[in-house]
């Protein structure tokens, strides 16, 4: 049974996944090797019953599971440590029948219906009483950490932890609340589009910055321009947007940076208590190519060193002809 | 000048390194193996070709940036941080930034070109952290810097570019966010039970004993209990120390032992991974602190981290710490 455990020095949670359990000689890298229609899983898949199907979008429980719900979620100490079975959900959302690989090559309404995907699912996933946390993301090529089979998929985690990062920012939001009154993201928003140098591309409802703290080469942010904690409820009205918005940037990265690897994740509010995070949380999305490597400077500090000026990253995607 | 910049949500700094910007296309998508270099400017006899040391280990006294040294320090030809200037701190509306202000140095752990930091004597050993000691002690009396950063990668995917045996320092003008995330954790756990919440954990690692990979008469090193990553290790000291640069000889020969011990291990049982291993120590000023205590975290790299673990910091590890543990007990340590 897999497990989550605390860090009792700074209160991380780690999932300790037993399903996955490898001995020390597994850990050689798999050589990849990409499917065709014939040979892909999730082209066979796309056949049998998912748990969840929307417009040529198919949710599967994930085939090597992280998390599981059969058990009640319980905590546990053992003497100074904090443990608990790995309660959750893992879900699989192939976003297509078709066998295409990179979510910026498919039709803008095939995007919309993997974007509603997620809000359905999280509206499901946080009925339930012990789920902290629901992020969906994706991860693009074998270095952002996905095997590389070439059918374009996405994932579902729902813990009953609030994970480390989330906390993160959200402690920073409302310590600036605490301070001003306002939300931290809406003055990022208004400050970004006051003076443009980060700024990428945008349309009625959103905008895609490189942050003034990038951590890697072309990391960037979508913010959405309205106000709101919540991604399930935000996009209510601004799918097509946030659809349009999407393939743009994802078609930036593959024609400028040639193809690169990517992961991206929605962050949003912890889905208990929804009034606390209200007025001072903004959810927003992370889009980031992998680049580079992270080497024993960053994995031990936390202090990332990143290579190019945000400034020239934003200057660089805003040239790239999309419509080449 | 590179920067500073801290993120407004959750406060983290990073550097920008506009000095040596690349464009866009040259990132590598996939780096490979090093190829071993014709012609390696930190072997002996090439002392011209690199920045002038600031330190070395020379023990027949030959002269500085000539060879006949046995561990050498140089300042790395391509710093991300600027040693030269002020600390100029700004803010721009909501954001904050700083002059790129630090150290970054270079420390070629061995003059023979084909020895790896396993491959070294205890002797050998003992130089380099001897070494690591003296520019912690030196770094930390420039009054612009409130941390230092010692640190390895080894192999291509744990970030290593050169072959040749060899560590970096970092000096920063701020403390970083992880060793801030464990301060203000063994603060709070010592506000709660005034004790040192590394000094309990290690108590209740000699009482579960199944994390426990080695010891000696200084140092314990076990696999954490809540691990980021498959096979993390840690190496602490049995007694409380807040402070690397307060560590006697003793205790030095002690941890060259059990550092050597400990990366044999993880050769042997992982068929020699990439791993980075860093040192966290009291910030500058705290050296006699009651809460924190000084250890080295070692992570081989053996899985990508994807992009559930970057959006949460929610890590998923595929290895029960205890498991890594016996793995690493079974491996013999020898090469």
């Amino acid at each position: 049974m897999s497990q989550l455990r605390k860090d009792p020095i700074v209160g991380r949670w780690t999932i300790i996944a037993t399903e996955r359990a490898r001995r020390p000689a597994a850990f050689v890298d798999p050589q990849s090797t990409i499917s065709d229609r014939k040979t892909c899983p999730f082209c066979q898949d796309i056949a049998s019953p998912g748990i969840y199907e929307y417009h040529g979008v198919k949710v599967f429980n994930s085939g090597s599971p992280i998390l599981d719900s059969t058990q009640p979620f319980k905590r546990h100490t053992q003497g100074l440590y904090e443990l608990a079975h790995s309660y959750g959900s893992h879900e699989v959302v192939v976003e297509t029948p078709e066998h295409i690989a990179n979510m910026a090559d498919l039709p803008i309404g095939q995007i919309k219906a993997v974007i509603q995907t997620y809000a359905l699912r999280m509206q499901t996933h946080r009925k339930n009483p012990s789920i902290e946390y629901v992020l969906a993301y994706k991860n693009y090529g074998v270095a952002a950490g996905s095997r590389n089979i070439g059918h374009c998929r996405s994932q579902i985690m729902a813990v009953p932890v609030l994970p480390m990062r989330v906390d993160d920012k959200i402690k920073g939001a409302q310590t600036y609340f605490d301070c001003h009154e306002r939300c931290l993201f809406c003055d990022i928003v208004s400050q970004e589009l006051k003076n443009k140098e980060r700024l990428v591309v945008e349309n009625d409802d959103f905008m895609v910055i490189i942050p003034f703290a990038a951590r890697f080469p072309f990391e960037t942010w979508i913010l959405p321009k309205k106000h709101h904690c919540d991604f399930a409820d935000g996009i209510k009205g601004a799918e097509d947007s946030l659809a349009a918005i999407m393939k743009d940037i994802l078609l930036r990265f593959k024609i400028g940076l040639n193809d690169p690897a990517y992961n991206y994740m929605i962050q949003t509010s912890p889905v208990k208590a929804p009034a606390a995070f209200k007025d001072n949380y903004h959810w927003h999305i992370e889009v980031m190519p992998r680049l580079t490597r992270v080497a024993g400077f960053e994995r031990g500090t936390g202090f990332y060193i990143c290579p190019i000026p945000p400034e020239m990253m934003a200057d660089f995607l805003r040239e790239v002809d999309i419509h080449a | 000048m590179p920067e500073l910049r801290r993120d407004p949500v959750i406060g983290r700094w990073v550097i920008i390194d506009s000095g040596h910007t690349k464009g866009p296309l040259d990132f590598p998508k996939e780096d490979n193996t090093p190829t071993r270099q014709a012609v390696c400017p930190f072997c002996p006899g090439r002392e011209y070709q690199t920045p002038q040391e600031v330190d070395a280990v020379r023990p027949g006294n030959s002269p500085a940036n000539t060879s006949g040294w046995l561990v050498r320090t140089i300042p790395n030809k391509f710093p991300v941080l600027s040693s030269d200037g002020s600390l100029q701190k700004e803010g721009h509306e909501m954001y904050d930034q700083m002059t790129g202000i630090g150290a970054h140095e270079v420390l070629i752990e061995n003059p023979d070109h084909d020895k790896t930091i396993t491959d070294l004597t205890q002797d050998e050993m003992k130089a380099v952290l001897s070494q690591y000691q003296g520019r912690f002690r030196q770094l930390s009396k420039d009054s612009r810097f409130k941390y230092v950063v010692i640190f390895k990668n080894f192999g291509a995917s744990a970030g290593a570019t050169v072959e040749h045996t060899h560590s970096q320092i970092i000096a920063l003008p701020m403390v970083p966010k992880t060793v801030l995330e464990e301060l203000k954790g063994s603060e709070h756990y010592h506000q709660q039970h005034n004790r040192c919440v590394f000094c309990d954990m290690i108590s209740q690692e000699y009482k579960d004993k199944e994390r426990i990979v080695i010891e000696n008469s200084s140092f314990l090193a076990f696999c954490p209990y809540a691990p980021r990553y498959a096979f993390e290790t840690w190496i602490i000291p049995k007694g409380h120390i807040a402070d690397f640069a307060n560590t006697d000889e003793i205790t030095q020969s002690h941890l060259a032992q059990i550092l050597q011990d400990v990366l044999k291990r993880l050769k042997k049982a992982l068929g020699n991974p990439s791993y980075n291993y860093y040192l966290h120590t009291a910030p500058i000023g705290y050296a006699h602190s009651e809460r924190y205590h000084w250890h080295i975290e070692i992570i081989p790299k053996l899985t990508r981290s994807v992009g559930f673990e970057w959006g949460t910091g929610l890590h998923i590890v595929p290895t029960f710490p205890q498991d890594a543990a016996r793995y690493l007990r079974e491996a013999q340590s020898t090469n």
